[in-house]
This record gives structure tokens, sequence and C-alpha cells, in this order.
């Protein structure tokens, strides 16, 4: 079995994290998050995982009237098609559906949690009940404090004063409302 | 007297104006080293570029508050005040390139070359003919076309002479508004403490604290306050050792030092957009940083004219764009070997020369070339 690829897990944390890929690599964590989810639960769940990334993204590449498209663009992906393959194809299934929301967790919040006790009794994780810290800058780098327009508590620090500001939001996460 | 001299207050200010753009110029190397670092990697080195690019901020401001004694109008956003990199830089004789590059030797080099305490041989040589290649040059002569001067140290021996000069025959020189100067209320844990610049005598000190500090002629190792000047900083890590108080200018005498030349992101050496994949996610994020450092250098003008209250709000833009220089220096920059992306540095010029007309980061996506 090949190892897990860093593109093709790339290209599932963009889909996971809804963040592009420039900032996930802007975290310089990528690779390490990919080592921390292969030490946690095996490469043959990982590969697993990618491979039904793969093929939702494929599912979604088809259009309407089920035709291939030539180019699986991902500004050419139908998003709704997408998004439910993905609920059909990952986050329904018992084996990858937790891993995958664990990568989510992982990327959001800089720490790998541990996976659910079934889950270890059905498959064998080997760290996958630990919560080890991926490294000192994962808690810095999470998407969550990107998310909520506010810096890591302690790290990252805003400049003086800019506390007394309100926090800067980006507009895709306002669903309209204003500022 | 040759044309190069400076006879009047509009020579005075267009000579401090190249001074502004001189000592901005230095930043953008400084910060693409300092931030090509990884992360927990490098301290000494971090520290060391860390408190030389503050400095010349410090520095800057202290240009700022002169031009804006004599009457000037400091303006950051003048066309060619980011200069193109690579750009020349005189040392001496020869001219040299200063190019945005990662933490290395070379970069140190050139860190050790831009801050070289360099006095001319003679009055003759103060100033020399540019080379005629197209690149920016720095510390040019804006009133003798076509020359440069000798070193930075001598540029600025020229502007305090200047200003001497036409002090003594003008004493209305310095009228410019009080209100505008950027006092240590406004500037604080900067490498030094502001001037407040008011006459002649307060407008020397100004100058020579520049030239002692970093870049001017040489005034030892440390300066009367025991502060290390730039260059003698990087030469810390060229030499691999600290300096100490009584040392010889070759011979640091202190506690070692080590750089760990492979932590760091390998950036492409002064990355342009054109570099970057057309229509890329990266590409944007390439522009994004440009448009957000206008918009940083249109606040800095606005404080320097009159609102100095607006340090405080561009403190917290600078900490926005250390974010947006890290999140490039992370990214790869496909089609280049595997180095790296980071921050080019060319400013949008569409928005004209009225900082109050300028529109808001993110607003602009074309107009990018000077």
């Amino acid at each position: 079995m090949t190892a897990p690829s860093f593109e093709e897990f790339l290209s599932l944390s963009v889909d996971l994290t809804a963040f592009e890929e420039t900032a996930l690599l802007g975290t310089g964590l990528a690779r390490p998050y990919l080592a921390t989810v292969r030490a946690a639960c095996g490469d043959e769940v990982v590969t697993a995982l990618l491979d039904a990334h793969r093929a939702a993204r494929a599912h979604a590449a088809v259009d309407a009237r089920g035709h291939d498209r030539a180019l699986p663009d991902p500004a050419l992906l139908d998003r709704a098609l997408l998004d439910r393959a993905l609920r059909h194809r990952i986050f329904s299934d018992d084996r990858i559906g937790p891993v995958a929301r664990n990568v989510i967790k992982l990327w959001y919040a800089g720490t790998w949690y541990p996976l659910p006790p079934e889950w270890i009794d059905c498959y064998g994780a080997r760290t996958a009940a630990e919560t080890p810290a991926v490294t000192a800058a994962a808690y810095q780098e999470g998407l969550l404090w990107r998310a909520i327009g506010a810096n890591p508590p302690g790290a990252k620090a805003p400049g003086y004063g800019s506390w007394a500001q309100p926090p800067r939001i980006e507009d895709r996460y306002l669903n309209g409302a204003t500022k | 007297m040759t044309a190069s001299s400076i006879n009047d207050r509009d020579d005075l200010i267009s000579y401090l104006h190249v001074a502004m753009a001189l000592e901005h110029a230095t930043i953008p190397p400084y910060l693409t080293a300092y931030y090509s670092i990884q992360p927990t990697t490098n301290s000494d080195a971090a520290h060391i570029i860390r408190v030389v690019a503050v400095e010349e901020m410090l520095h800057l401001t202290l240009v700022a508050n002169v031009l804006n004694a004599i009457g000037g109008r400091p303006d950051l956003t003048r066309p060619g005040f980011v200069p193109s990199y690579p750009a020349y830089l005189p040392d001496g004789e020869t001219d040299f390139t200063v190019e945005l590059r990662p933490l290395s030797p070379e970069a140190v080099e050139t860190f050790c070359k831009i801050e070289r305490p360099r006095q001319a041989p003679n009055a003759d040589a103060r100033l020399l003919r540019t080379p005629d290649d197209g690149n920016p040059v720095l510390a040019f002569s804006p009133t003798a076309e076509g020359m440069r001067y000798y070193s930075i140290g001598e540029f600025y021996a020229e502007i305090i002479e200047g200003l001497e000069r036409v002090a003594a025959d003008d004493p209305k020189l310095f009228s410019g508004d009080p209100a505008l100067q950027v006092g240590p209320e406004y500037f604080y844990s900067g490498g030094g403490a502001v001037i407040v610049v008011s006459d002649l005598d307060s407008a020397c000190r100004a100058l020579r604290f520049i030239a002692a500090q970093g870049e001017g002629l040489d005034s030892g190792v440390h300066d009367a306050d025991g502060e290390l000047a730039h260059y003698y900083r990087f030469r810390q890590l060229q030499l691999g050792r600290y300096y100490q108080v009584g040392d010889a200018p070759d011979a640091p005498s202190g506690p070692p030092l080590s750089v760990a030349w492979d932590d760091v992101y390998k950036v492409k050496v002064s990355a342009r957009l054109a570099d970057y994949p057309a229509g890329s996610e990266l590409a944007r994020a390439a522009l994004d940083f440009n448009v957000a450092y206008r918009a940083f250098l249109v606040l800095l003008t606005k404080a320097f004219n009159g609102r100095p209250g607006l340090l405080q709000d561009a403190v917290c833009d600078m900490f926005r764009l250390r974010d947006g220089f890290n999140l490039l220096v992370r990214n790869p920059l496909p089609g280049s070997d595997g180095l790296h992306a980071a921050p080019t540095f060319e400013i949008p010029a569409a928005f004209g020369a009225d900082p109050e007309a300028a529109p808001a980061a993110g607003e602009s996506a074309q107009g990018v070339t000077r």
C-alpha cells in the first residue's frame, strides 16, 4: 500500500474545513497534521478516507444529466452534490466518519481529540485514544481563531489596544448580516 | 560648490523625501529575512533582525519629523517610495543590490553592506555618477541629476550641512506646525526615544542619531548610550559571537551565537507577482498583501500629516501584515523548484497621490505595476 498522498490530504482538508488551500498551507501545519492522523489511525484508514473523498469529488463532478465533466476543476464542482456525497460516503461511515470529524477538529483546534471508544474497539487505533498536542504552533494556528476573527489568547498578538475594536469577521461568515 | 549641494528649503525638502524612502527601503529586506525564519528556531538571528527593523521605523519617523519641522509634507505614497527590488544602494565606490531574500549568509552580507559605515576618501568623492541600467538607486541626489552619494552616511552628512547652511540664511526655516510632530507619546518601544524637531539643534540631533545608530558614519561599535550600531549587530551573525562593550570592531568577545541556516523557509529571491500562477489563490494572497501594505503606507502618511494618534492603528496593521507575511512564506510557490512564496512589495499606484482618496485594503485587484 502506498503512503497517503499529501496533496489528497490537503484537498480533503479544503472540503472539510471550508478554508482555501493557501490558508491551510499558510498555517505551516498541513504536513504535521497528516503525520498526526496517520500515527493515530494507521495508513489503511487514512487511505480509505482519501479514497472516499476522491470518489465524492468525482461524483460531484458529474453533472445533472449524468455526464462526466471533463475536468473536476474545484470551481466547477456542484457544491450541493459534493456536500451530499461527503455526507454519504464519509460522514455516515462508521470507520472513516469519526476520523473525518477529528480531522476537522484538528484543523480548527490544533488538537487531535480521542476517537470514540466504540471506534477504538472496532478498528483498534494506535494512539487514537490519546490527545497529543501536535506542536506548540498548532494551538496558535487553529482555524477557529480565524473563523471568529480573534487571536489565540496569549499568542499572535494583534497590537496594543486592538481589543477595543470589534472583531474582524470575514464576510463569508456573516451570512448577510452587517458588521 | 557643486550642483549637488543644498541651497534652499525646497532642496532640503526634496532630500528629506529621498531620506524617508531610503529609510523605508531597508525594511522589506529585513522583514523578508525575519519572517522566513521558521517558528521557534533561530531566536538569536530573529532578535537581531527584529531590533534593527524596528529601529529603521524609528529612523523613518525621525526623518518625517525633520521634514515636518521645515514645512514639508511627508508622503509615503509617492511613486517610487517603495523601490522595486533589487534596488541599488551605494557602498563606497561600488554599488550593490538589495534583494528580498530569506535569512541566509547572502542576506546577512547584504545587511552588513547596507549598514556599513563608509566615509568618502575626500570631499570630491562624496557624489558619484549613478549606474545607468534602470534599477532604482537609493541615496541619490534629488538636485543633481544622475548622481548618487558615496554612502548613506555621506548622504546624511550632506543634509546636515545643508540644514546648517540654509538655517543660517533663513531664520524662519523651522516654521513647520509643531502639531505635526510625532512625539514620544505616539511612538515608543521603538529602539530609542523619538526626537521632537523644532529647530536646527534638534534636527541635527535627529539626523545624527540615525547616522550613529546605523547606516551612517562610523561612531564605533557602541554609541554613547552603549547601543550597538546596526552594522555590528549583523556582524555578530557572521562572526557567531556577541559583542561586549570595549570590543575591537572585528573581534567580538561575548557569548557565542549560532544560526541554523536550514531552519528557514527558502523563499524566492525578490519574488514578483508575475512569478505567481495567474488567477491562483496564492496570487490573490500576494496581491492582498501588497494592497494592505499600500493601505498601511496611506495610514502612516496621515499619521505624519497631523494625526499622530493613527500610529496606534498602524501598530495593529503591522500585526496583520505579519500574519499575511507568515501565510505567504509557508506556501510553496508553484513552478519555482520548491521555493516558497513571499510578499513582492509591488505597491499598487493607481490610487493617486492623495492619501485621503485611497481605498481600503482589498478593494483593488488591478493597477499593481509601477
